[in-house]
């Protein structure tokens, strides 16, 4: 449960340390689990802030190096678009 | 290494065997689920969380009539908010055949028990989608019952009772035999060489199935086929149905009511068999170009992501609920597309089925020996 002192770590989804800790907790051992479990990561910007933090803290609860942490699934567009600008989109 | 033991060792982590898990936990059964990846990994976590009761068989509409009502106590039975909302579903007819079509299938849900179904026209479709462009619509297959719910909310909860009851979760491990002694179901090994023996297998790999019936040397006729998703960021809820628009240009989309985020998908023409995760460009400016045509006013929402995952098709998009030639064994497969909404229903009815030794055949028509030549048609 989010406390005062708590720390935000995906401020897309306002997920909290201590909530990506518990779903650690709960036996969530990569990325795409601790996705799910938190929704930290699926929010507008896809993680691009918080897939570092959530991986660094993985690694320090697994006694693993960061950078074996296999980061969360990417996925299109790389950058919110509208449905219009989408819709718009002719075939060459 | 030694074997770990219980009564049921289910295959698959997704919503057909969590919730097969917890129906059988709840009689007091000790169950394992293995899994390949983690819980949700399959196409549970894949879906877009739909939860209807409008189908034109009977069976599976009393199935999803039960279905609803585990959703509607879901928050209280397992402790855990699941995000159902009665959104409602509206199906819409472009033509005189899919009016006729949709008329004769309320007729049929209405003889099942499902009262709050209806045919409106299309200034009440128009009301009930605040900002519908009703061009060409001929009117509608409304039931304000039906709704959403979220799926990865709950497979935890699930997951959690079974845990709770003493049962286990095992994730990352892949089942690649069936045990079997004395021409009965021993059990399951997974690639790392560990065995789970129990009396009971249940077969709830969702697109995989067929190769956990292989294992086995049985055939499970179900096939893969791919469909794609997307979601937009959240905003304000707009109290819109689940728009089901069956044209070869339509789609499927809700709005989510616990964040506002709208979701969606269509059914490919052609389909694209086979099972695979990749997405395409065509379908994130499809998706919105179908959106729009109905809802214009959704112009400057934004999408944030895509996906693809596998529904897991039958010859007749009827489900598998049957135990198999070998003793003890089971499969719990072949949603068509639908096994979010079936799922807790499904476990439930799958668990006496367990418990009653295979006796207990309240749906004969998801055996898996069966015409499979009367097609579902509201898949
Ligand atoms: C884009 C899209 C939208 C959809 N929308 C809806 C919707 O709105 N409503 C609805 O009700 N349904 C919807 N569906 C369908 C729904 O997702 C599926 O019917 C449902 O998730 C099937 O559940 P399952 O548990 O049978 O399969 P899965 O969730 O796939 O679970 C099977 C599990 O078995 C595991 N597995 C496979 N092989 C092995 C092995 N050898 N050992 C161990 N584990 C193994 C897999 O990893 C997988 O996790 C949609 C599907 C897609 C793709």
């Amino acid at each position: 449960m989010a406390s005062n002192t708590d720390k935000i770590v995906c401020r897309c989804e306002d997920i909290t340390e201590s909530e990506i800790l518990e779903a650690i907790a709960q036996g969530a051992a990569t990325a795409d689990e601790v996705k799910r479990l938190t929704r930290a990561g699926m929010g507008h910007c896809q993680g691009r802030t918080c897939r570092r933090l959530v991986n660094q803290m993985l690694a320090k609860a697994l006694g693993q190096k960061p950078e074996d942490q296999r980061p969360i699934t990417q996925r299109a567009p790389l950058q919110p678009l509208t449905i219009k600008a989408l819709a718009e989109y002719k075939e060459p | 290494m030694s074997a770990h033991k219980s009564d049921a060792v289910i295959i698959g982590g997704g919503i057909i065997g969590t919730a097969c898990g917890y129906y059988l936990s709840q009689k007091g059964l000790k169950v394992a689920i293995v899994e390949q990846g983690y819980l949700c990994s399959g196409s549970t976590g894949r879906c877009i969380g739909g939860i209807r009761q409008q189908f034109s068989s009977s069976g599976s509409i009393r199935l999803m009539m039960e279905s609803v009502k585990h959703f509607q106590n879901m928050e209280q039975e397992l402790g855990t908010d699941v995000h159902w909302h009665n959104g409602g579903y509206l199906f819409l007819a472009h033509s005189p055949q899919k009016k006729q079509a949709f008329l004769s299938n309320i007729a049929v849900q209405q003889a099942a028990g499902l009262k709050d179904v209806r045919w409106v026209e299309a200034d009440e479709c128009r009301e009930i989608t605040p900002g519908m462009d009703a061009t060409g619509l001929l009117g509608g297959s409304y039931c304000p019952s039906d709704g959403q719910a979220y799926p990865f909310a709950v497979v935890q909860g699930y997951a959690g009772k079974i845990r709770q009851s003493g049962g286990s979760i095992h994730t990352f491990s892949k089942a690649t035999h069936i045990l079997q002694q004395g021409g009965k179901v021993s059990g399951v090994r997974i690639e790392s060489g560990r065995e789970f023996s129990a009396g009971v297998v249940i077969n709830a790999a969702g697109p995989w199935s067929r190769d956990i019936g292989q294992m086995a040397g049985i055939e499970i006729p179900v096939e893969a086929e791919r469909h794609e998703a997307l979601i937009t960021e959240g905003v304000e809820y707009m109290n819109i149905p689940m728009l089901v628009d069956y044209r070869a240009d339509g789609g499927y989309f809700q709005q989510y009511r616990h964040n506002g985020q709208f979701i969606g998908c269509y059914t490919p023409v052609p389909n694209v068999p086979g099972h695979s995760t990749d997405s395409t460009f065509e379908f994130l400016h499809q998706m919105p170009k179908r959106m729009l045509k109905l809802v214009p006013g959704l112009k400057d929402l934004k999408v944030i992501r895509q996906w693809a995952g596998s529904y897991e098709n039958t010859p007749d998009g009827n489900p598998i609920l049957d135990r198999t030639g070998l003793d003890g064994f089971y499969t719990v497969a072949g949603m068509c597309g639908h096994g979010f909404m079936l799922g807790p229903a499904m476990g439930r009815v799958a668990a006496d089925l367990i418990v009653s030794g295979g006796r207990d055949l309240q749906y004969p028509e998801f055996a898996l020996k069966r015409d499979f030549t009367q097609a579902e048609a509201m898949k």
